[in-house]
């Protein structure tokens, strides 16, 4: 286990001594006093455990390919942004753009998510314990985004498609967006999903695979189209 | 006497008659169609040496065409042997065989090219000397171990066709592969955001050219690009975010698709960009250390040295490097025909059946693109605009050209002396100062 301590530090000398310690063969980092300080742990490529004791700031994990970057903390904007593999992991709660366009991996927020959570997300998971705000999953391409608690408005909106799992209640569904039945593989996909990535303790409130709603694209933007009017005006 | 209306001509007729019939608004490609009725790099002329100064020798002085990039911030900046590169233009958009002859036709002058709204092909970067990776806000095919590989990251905020409105790929060009690389169905007639996903202004834009520094070592430079709007602030705003090489792209600028509206009714011209981001830059003591690089429409080494002359470190093309691939070329006529085009008159590139090859993802119509004879083609091009604005810089007595200045041209109209702050031609006056 190694420590990088970030205080009186550049963002540069930080993230040079995580990377080097990796290289080094350290697979567990500590990051002490992280201050919320802003792209602490970017362009992780090595399958290397980074803890971060504290908040951090925008764009935390970000560009990461097979590492694990938990936050004990809450996190800013862009979290794990365009990740492509790995897994990020946070304690609190995580500001705008959560798992913006990532294309795989998993980014798992256990308590609430700011507007535009998984934004346009390419593939993996983004899993959010608490409640997001609005425009979560806009213009998702593909992967999976659960939320365990409520939604802001015009969730999922113009999607592609990305499926999405609601827990709580959707304030509104964005356009060109529809409900669709849980099927059982969707179930044990909620469930596996659930008990994998959050603890007892915060799975323990939260409902249960089957009593999730899914959402999915509607798919009348796909292509540019004046037979459904209605969307389209929606939509412009 | 059939008289025609001054404000319902034939054509507005004709595009009423059109939008009430489909229901749909006009999208297509290439860039502005409308004459050019405003200030261009045509509207000055140079004033080479006569008694005043003294030129060099027009065919053999030497003068330099070193151009050099990034050098406020990084650790590695480019060093080019021309100032004409390749702007971003998007496999997809593109084909692959367009791509890689790109990449090879500007290796070969010393130049570089730039990937676009759809990830970096691997032949592109293994053809070229120097490639800028561009970060958009669709992140489309956003790759951490391509953009380590790049010679430069570039922040594309917006682009000169269509400033404020995200990329445009039709459902004709989301091929299987396109498809797999975007991360899209098939099939899809894609639109890209036009906000990024994790970012919103200029505040936080400060933190992203941080995160992309840090996601590079430091190592390369980050450019921001931008279609031409409000100029003089942008830039600056972009400089401020710790740009080191900033773009703006004017609004003659090509695309592969977009409403027609956009590329007609946006924007400010390549001109008038130019003169206002070096007012910027110089507003805040950055001119000379933060790059400047100018887009949109430039033809020639005539253009290309004119916009060096008042301020530019470099130039991008597009649309002229497609036109040295063979684009509008009157080869494949029934083709042309076929899409309702014809050679000289043809902006049908969002259709993807690009009759010679270039914006298509048809295997058929791409293979009428030989890689090596493309390439060939686009190093002569650069070569000889290279040339050009040697030969102009001879003229005016320069032994670099980027020693060019504002006090080496005059005016032609009364608008472009205003804009660009130099006497109009036959007066001693800077009209509007």
């Amino acid at each position: 286990m190694a420590e990088v301590i970030c205080c009186g530090r550049s963002i540069r000398e930080i993230n040079s001594e995580i990377k080097s310690r990796i290289r080094g063969g350290d697979q567990q980092i500590t990051v002490k006093d992280p201050g919320a300080r802003h792209n602490l742990a970017v362009a992780i490529l090595e399958p290397a455990h980074v803890t971060i004791e504290g908040s951090a700031g925008y764009y935390c994990g970000a560009l990461a390919d097979g590492s694990t970057v938990e936050v004990k903390g809450s996190a800013g904007w862009g979290l794990a942004e365009s990740m492509l593999n790995g897994t990020a992991i946070v304690h609190g709660s995580a500001g705008n753009g959560a798992g913006a366009a990532i294309r795989g991996g998993a980014v798992i927020v256990h308590g609430d998510a700011a507007a535009r959570a998984a934004v346009s997300m390419k593939g993996g998971l983004v899993l959010i314990g608490g409640s997001c705000g609005y425009m979560a999953g806009f213009m998702g391409q593909k992967g999976s985004l659960i939320v365990c608690g409520d939604t802001g408005d015009a969730f999922a909106d113009s999607m592609y498609a990305t499926v999405c799992y609601v827990g709580g209640k959707i304030k509104g569904l964005g356009t060109d967006t529809v409900r669709e039945d849980l099927s059982s593989q969707d179930v044990e996909f909620l469930d596996a999903t659930l008990e994998r990535y959050l603890p007892f303790e915060i799975r323990k409130s939260k409902p249960a695979g089957k009593a999730f709603k899914k959402v999915v694209s509607g798919r009348r933007l796909w292509n540019f189209s004046q037979r459904d009017r209605t969307i389209w005006q929606e939509a412009l | 006497m059939l008289e025609t209306s001054g404000t319902f001509q034939p054509g507005v007729i004709e595009e009423i008659q059109r939008k009430a019939a489909t229901g749909i608004y006009d999208i297509r490609g290439y860039g502005t169609l409308r004459e050019r009725r405003w200030a261009t790099f045509d509207d000055l002329t140079f004033l080479p040496c006569s008694l005043t100064r003294i030129p060099l020798e027009g065919y053999r002085e030497k003068c330099s065409t070193k151009t050099i990039l990034g050098t406020r911030h990084a650790e590695k900046p480019i060093e080019l042997d021309i100032p004409i590169m390749i702007t971003g233009m998007s496999w997809g958009a593109l084909s692959l065989n367009a791509k890689t002859a790109l990449a090879k036709g500007a290796a070969m002058a010393g130049s570089s090219n730039t990937t676009g709204d759809g990830g970096m092909l691997r032949a592109e970067r293994d053809n070229s000397k120097y490639l800028i990776y561009e970060v958009l806000p669709s992140r489309y095919g956003i790759n951490i171990h391509d953009m380590r590989e790049a010679d430069g990251i570039e922040l594309t905020i917006g682009q000169g066709a269509k400033p404020g409105t995200g990329g445009l790929l039709l459902g004709s060009k989301v091929s299987d592969v396109i498809a797999q690389q975007r991360d899209l169905p098939l099939g899809v007639d894609q639109r890209s955001p036009a906000r990024h996903p994790d970012f919103l202004g200029p505040d936080d834009m400060v933190i992203k050219v941080e995160e992309l520094r840090e996601a590079t070592d430091g190592k390369v430079p980050i450019f921001i690009k931008m279609g031409a709007s409000r100029v003089f602030d942008d830039v600056k705003l972009a400089a401020k975010a710790g740009a080191d090489v900033i773009v703006v792209d004017g609004m003659e600028g090509g695309t592969g698709a977009s409403p027609a509206i956009l590329q007609e009714h946006t924007g400010l011209p390549a001109l008038a960009a130019v003169c206002e981001a070096r007012r910027a830059l110089e507003d805040i003591g950055l001119y000379g250390e933060v790059q400047l690089i100018i887009a949109g429409g430039i033809r020639d080494g005539v253009d290309a040295a004119k916009a060096i002359a008042l301020g530019a470190d470099a130039i991008y093309i597009g649309t002229a490097a497609l036109i040295a691939l063979n684009c509008n070329r009157a080869i494949h006529q029934i083709d042309y025909h076929a899409i309702g085009a014809a050679p000289y008159h043809c902006h049908h590139c969002h259709t993807g059946r690009c009759p010679v090859g270039i914006t298509t993802q048809d295997p058929v119509l791409m293979e009428r693109l030989n890689i090596d004879e493309a390439s060939e083609r686009i190093f002569n091009l650069l070569r000889v605009m290279t040339m050009e604005i040697q030969m102009l810089a001879r003229a005016c007595g320069k032994s670099d050209i980027h020693h060019l200045e504002p006090e080496d041209m005059a005016a032609l109209t009364a608008e472009a002396s205003m804009i660009c702050g130099i006497p109009l031609a036959g007066t001693r006056r800077v009209f509007g100062s």
